[in-house]
C-alpha cells in the first residue's frame, strides 16, 4: 500500500488528495495520513506531500464546481477535526461526492460516510462546548479566554464571539495550536498565529482575577440546591478536562 | 478601603438574592434568534446556551436573581415568605446592570432572570423591574436575552413595558387547581394568574401578525408531519375569558424602543408534592396551557420541604425528583411526539408509572399495533416506538429515501436498540426472537431502567431493601 502523508492544514490536505489521484494506483491501494506519523510499517511506501497553492487551488475549485461550495464547506469542517484518520476520510467522501454529488452527504448506507457525519459532529460538539465555557479575563478594555481544544476550532469561534460582543475587544487563544482570534471594537476578527514570546506574555493573563470572578464564584455556590446535590449530573455535564480554565472551579490562592 | 466594604456588601447581596432565587426552575435561554449590533453587548440564539453547571446538575444559563427577597406574601411553600425570619437584601437597579454587564463580557452568562418578592405592593415592584431592565436595554445597551417574571396583580400597562423590554415573560402558576392555591398561596387567586397569562398571550400573538408571523409560536418542526400533535391545526386554541386580550403602551417610550413584544414566549411553573394533584390533573392544566394560551414552556418544581407548616409536607419528606423527571418525560411526549395527555394517562391511571418512562409505559399498554416495520411506517408511529426520538426519525426517514435500513444502521443512527428492539421489524425481521408479551417486555425495560431509577433516588439516601416480589413483578405469578 502507499501512504501519501502530509502536515496539518487545509491547503497540505488539498494538495495531498492532488498528490493522491494523480498517482492512478486506486483509492483501494492508498491511504492519506496526517503528520506526526505514529508506527511505520516497512511493507507500505511512504510519500511525503509539500503543500502546494496551484494544486490546492485545482482540488477546491474543482470540489465547488463538480459537486457545489456546501460540500466544500463540510468538508472544510471536517478538517478541523484531530482523528488519525481525517483525511482519509475527506478523501473518501470525495470519491463518492464526484459520484453522487452533493446527496451523498445524507447517504449514511456507506461506512465513510458515517464517519464522516462523526467527525463533523465531534468538532461541532467540540466548538459548541467551547462556546459555553470559554472564560475571559479582563486586561483594561481588553478581553481575554485561553482555551486547549483538541480539534482547530478557534475559526468556528470567531464569527460566534463577534456577533456576541461586536463592541468590545477581544482575544481568544488556543494554547495548543498557538492560534488566535484577535476582534477590535467594531471591526471584523482575524486569525493570528501566535510565536513564543507572543505566547509566554499572554499565558500571564489569567493569573489576574478581578472582582467580577469572586462575585461570579459566590453566584455559583449559592445558587445551587442543596437538597437536589448531584456530583455525577454535574460531572457528566462539565467535566473534568472542560474545567481547566473555568475560574468557577479553580481554587482561589489567594485566600 | 471604602470600595473593598462597598464590593462586599455587593457580594453579600448577590448571595443572599440568588439564593433566594434558586428555587426558580426556569433558566432557559431559548426561544429566540438574534444577531449582535454594532454599539450594542449580545446577541440570543434560539436553542439557549448553558454556560455553567452548579453542584445539583442544573444549568446555569442566566443570571438569576430576585431583585428583592423582601415579601409582603404569605405562601407557605416560599422560603421568602412575610412570616419567615431570612436575611433580606435589596439590589438597586444600577448593580443589576453592572451584573449582568460585566458576567456577560466574560462569558459567564447569556442573560439576566430577574424576579421579585413583593415589595410593597405587585405595581411599585413590577415598576422597579420594569425601571431595571429599561436602564439595562437603554444605558447599558444590553442586546442579551432577559427572562422576567411578572408580579401577579401588577397593574397592565408595567406588564406591557416588562414584556417589551424582555425576551421571555413568565408568571408562576405555581399549584394547578384554585382550591390548594388558596390554601398554601392565600394572598394569590387563580383569577390574579390568568387573567394575565390570557393577555399576554394575546399580546403576542397580536404582535406576531403584525410583523407578518404567524399568531402562534413555533414548535419543533416535527409537530408539522403529525396529525394528532397539541399543536396541530384541528387543536385549536381555546379562548380565555377576557374579552380583551390585548394590552396597551403606558407609555410611548417603550414603544418607541421598536422591540417585539416577549419574542421567546412566555412560560409558567409549577411545584410538584406540595399538595395533593395527581399526575393526569398536572398533565392536563399543562396540555390546557400549551394550547390556550400557547405557553412555550411549563415547567416542574420538586417541592423542597423549607418550611415547617401543619399542611405542608414533613420536612423530612423526600423531594420528588423521579416524579419531576417523570413529569418532564410526559411533557416532552406532549410538546415533541404527538402525544395528547389523555392518552399518556387515564382517570383509573392517575399517576406515571416510575419503573419505566411514559412512552414505554404507553407503548406497554398498545402492543397490538406493534411491532413496526421501520422501512414503512409513517413518521407519526415511527416516534411511538421507544427508543426512537424526533432526530432518529429524521435520520430514518432520509436515510430511506436511498435504500433499506437494517437494525445495523440502526444502531450508527444511534437508535437506542436495548429499548426500541421489542418494538420494531427491519425488513420483516425482529433483532431477537423475542415475544411481543407486555409482562416480558416490561421485565426487560424496568431492568434497563433501575440504574436510572436508582441513580435519582440514592441521592435522596431513602435508600430500601429491594423486595423481589414488588420490584420484579411476580406478584402474579
Amino acid at each position: 500500500m502507499t501512504i501519501f502523508t502530509c502536515a496539518p492544514g487545509w491547503e497540505a490536505m488539498l494538495t495531498c488528495i492532488y498528490e493522491a489521484s494523480e498517482s492512478k494506483l486506486g483509492y483501494k491501494n492508498i491511504r492519506l495520513l496526517l503528520e506526526p506519523l505514529g508506527q511505520q510499517s516497512f511493507l507500505d511506501e511512504y510519500i511525503h506531500v509539500e503543500p502546494d497553492e496551484v494544486k490546492a487551488e485545482k482540488v477546491a475549485t474543482s470540489i465547488i464546481r463538480g459537486i457545489s461550495f456546501q460540500f466544500y464547506q463540510e468538508l472544510a469542517y471536517t478538517a478541523m477535526a484531530y482523528e488519525e484518520d481525517v483525511l482519509d476520510n475527506i478523501y473518501h467522501v470525495l470519491l463518492l461526492g464526484f459520484k453522487f454529488g452533493e446527496n451523498a452527504l445524507k447517504m449514511v448506507q456507506y461506512r465513510d460516510i458515517i464517519r464522516n457525519r462523526e467527525i463533523r459532529a465531534r468538532v461541532v460538539r467540540e466548538a459548541e462546548r467551547f462556546r459555553e465555557i470559554l472564560r475571559f479575563h479582563q486586561l483594561g478594555n481588553l478581553y481575554v479566554a485561553h482555551f486547549e481544544p483538541k480539534s482547530r476550532v478557534a475559526s468556528y469561534l470567531g464569527p460566534i464571539f463577534q456577533d456576541r460582543m461586536p463592541s468590545e475587544n477581544f482575544m481568544i487563544v488556543d494554547d495548543v495550536h498557538r492560534e488566535a482570534v484577535v476582534h477590535r471594537k467594531n471591526e471584523p476578527y482575524y486569525m493570528w498565529q501566535i510565536n513564543d514570546r507572543e505566547f509566554a506574555r499572554l499565558a500571564q493573563t489569567e493569573e489576574e482575577n478581578d472582582e467580577y470572578t469572586d462575585l461570579w464564584k459566590a453566584f455559583f455556590d449559592s445558587i445551587a440546591i442543596k437538597e437536589r446535590a448531584n456530583e455525577k449530573c454535574q460531572m457528566s455535564h462539565f467535566p473534568l478536562w472542560a474545567r481547566k480554565h473555568a475560574v468557577e472551579f479553580t481554587i482561589d490562592e489567594r485566600g | 478601603m471604602y470600595d473593598l466594604s462597598a464590593n462586599d456588601s455587593l457580594k453579600e447581596k448577590l448571595t443572599i438574592l440568588s439564593d433566594a432565587a434558586k428555587y426558580d426552575v426556569a433558566c432557559t435561554s431559548s426561544g429566540v434568534s438574534r444577531g449582535g449590533k454594532e454599539g450594542y453587548l449580545g446577541n440570543s440564539v434560539a436553542a439557549g446556551v448553558c454556560h455553567a453547571f452548579s453542584a445539583d446538575g442544573r444549568c446555569i444559563s442566566l443570571l438569576k436573581i430576585l431583585m428583592t427577597n423582601h415579601c409582603i406574601y404569605d405562601c407557605k411553600y416560599c422560603k421568602n415568605r412575610v412570616s419567615n425570619d431570612v436575611e433580606r437584601a435589596l439590589f438597586t437597579p444600577e448593580e443589576i446592570c453592572t451584573l449582568t454587564i460585566e458576567f456577560y463580557k466574560r462569558n459567564y452568562i447569556e442573560g439576566l432572570f430577574l424576579s421579585s418578592g413583593v415589595y410593597r405592593n405587585p405595581d411599585y415592584t413590577m415598576e422597579k423591574i420594569c425601571e431595571t431592565l429599561r436602564l439595562l436595554r437603554t444605558k447599558y445597551k444590553f442586546n442579551g436575552y432577559i427572562h422576567v417574571k411578572a408580579i401577579p396583580g401588577a397593574s397592565e400597562e408595567l406588564l406591557y413595558s416588562a414584556g417589551l423590554l424582555a425576551d421571555r415573560i413568565s408568571i408562576n402558576m405555581e399549584l394547578p387547581t384554585e382550591q390548594s392555591l388558596s390554601k398554601l398561596a392565600p394572598n394569590k387567586t387563580m383569577k390574579n394568574i390568568i387573567e394575565p397569562m390570557n393577555r399576554i398571550s394575546g399580546t403576542i400573538a397580536g404582535h406576531r401578525v403584525a410583523i407578518g408571523k404567524s399568531a402562534r409560536m413555533e414548535r419543533c418542526g416535527i409537530n408539522k408531519h403529525l396529525v394528532n400533535s397539541i399543536f396541530g391545526p384541528e387543536a385549536g386554541r381555546i379562548e380565555g375569558s377576557s374579552n380583551q386580550p390585548f394590552l396597551y403602551p403606558a407609555e410611548r417610550n417603550d414603544a418607541l424602543l421598536r422591540r417585539p413584544f416577549a419574542p421567546a414566549g412566555q412560560s409558567t411553573q409549577m411545584i410538584i408534592g406540595a399538595s395533593n394533584e395527581t399526575d393526569l390533573e398536572l398533565i392536563r392544566t399543562t396540555q390546557a396551557l400549551y394550547q390556550s394560551f400557547d405557553l412555550k414552556r411549563v415547567f416542574y418544581s420538586a417541592y423542597i420541604p423549607i418550611n415547617d407548616d401543619d399542611i405542608l409536607p414533613g420536612k423530612d419528606t423526600p423531594v420528588p425528583l423521579l416524579r419531576e423527571h417523570r413529569l418532564y418525560q410526559a411533557d416532552w411526549l406532549l410538546r415533541y411526539y404527538g402525544f395528547g395527555a389523555e392518552e399518556i394517562l387515564t382517570k383509573d391511571n392517575p399517576f406515571l408509572d416510575y419503573r419505566v418512562d411514559p412512552k414505554c409505559s404507553w407503548a406497554l399498554n398498545h402492543l397490538d399495533i406493534f411491532p413496526v416495520e421501520i422501512n414503512r411506517a409513517p413518521v407519526e408511529m415511527l416516534l411511538r416506538v421507544p427508543g426512537i426520538g424526533p432526530t432518529s426519525v429524521k435520520r430514518i426517514i432520509s436515510a430511506r429515501r436511498y435504500g433499506n435500513v437494517n437494525f445495523e444502521m440502526l444502531k450508527r443512527m444511534h437508535v437506542v436498540l436495548k429499548r426500541a428492539q421489542y418494538f420494531i421489524t427491519c425488513n420483516g425481521k425482529m433483532l431477537n426472537h423475542t415475544p411481543i408479551e407486555q409482562r416480558f417486555i416490561m421485565g426487560q425495560l424496568t431492568d434497563l431502567e433501575h440504574r436510572e431509577v436508582y441513580q435519582i433516588e440514592d441521592s435522596l439516601n431513602t435508600g430500601r431493601q429491594m423486595s423481589l416480589f414488588s420490584d420484579y413483578n411476580l406478584e402474579m405469578a
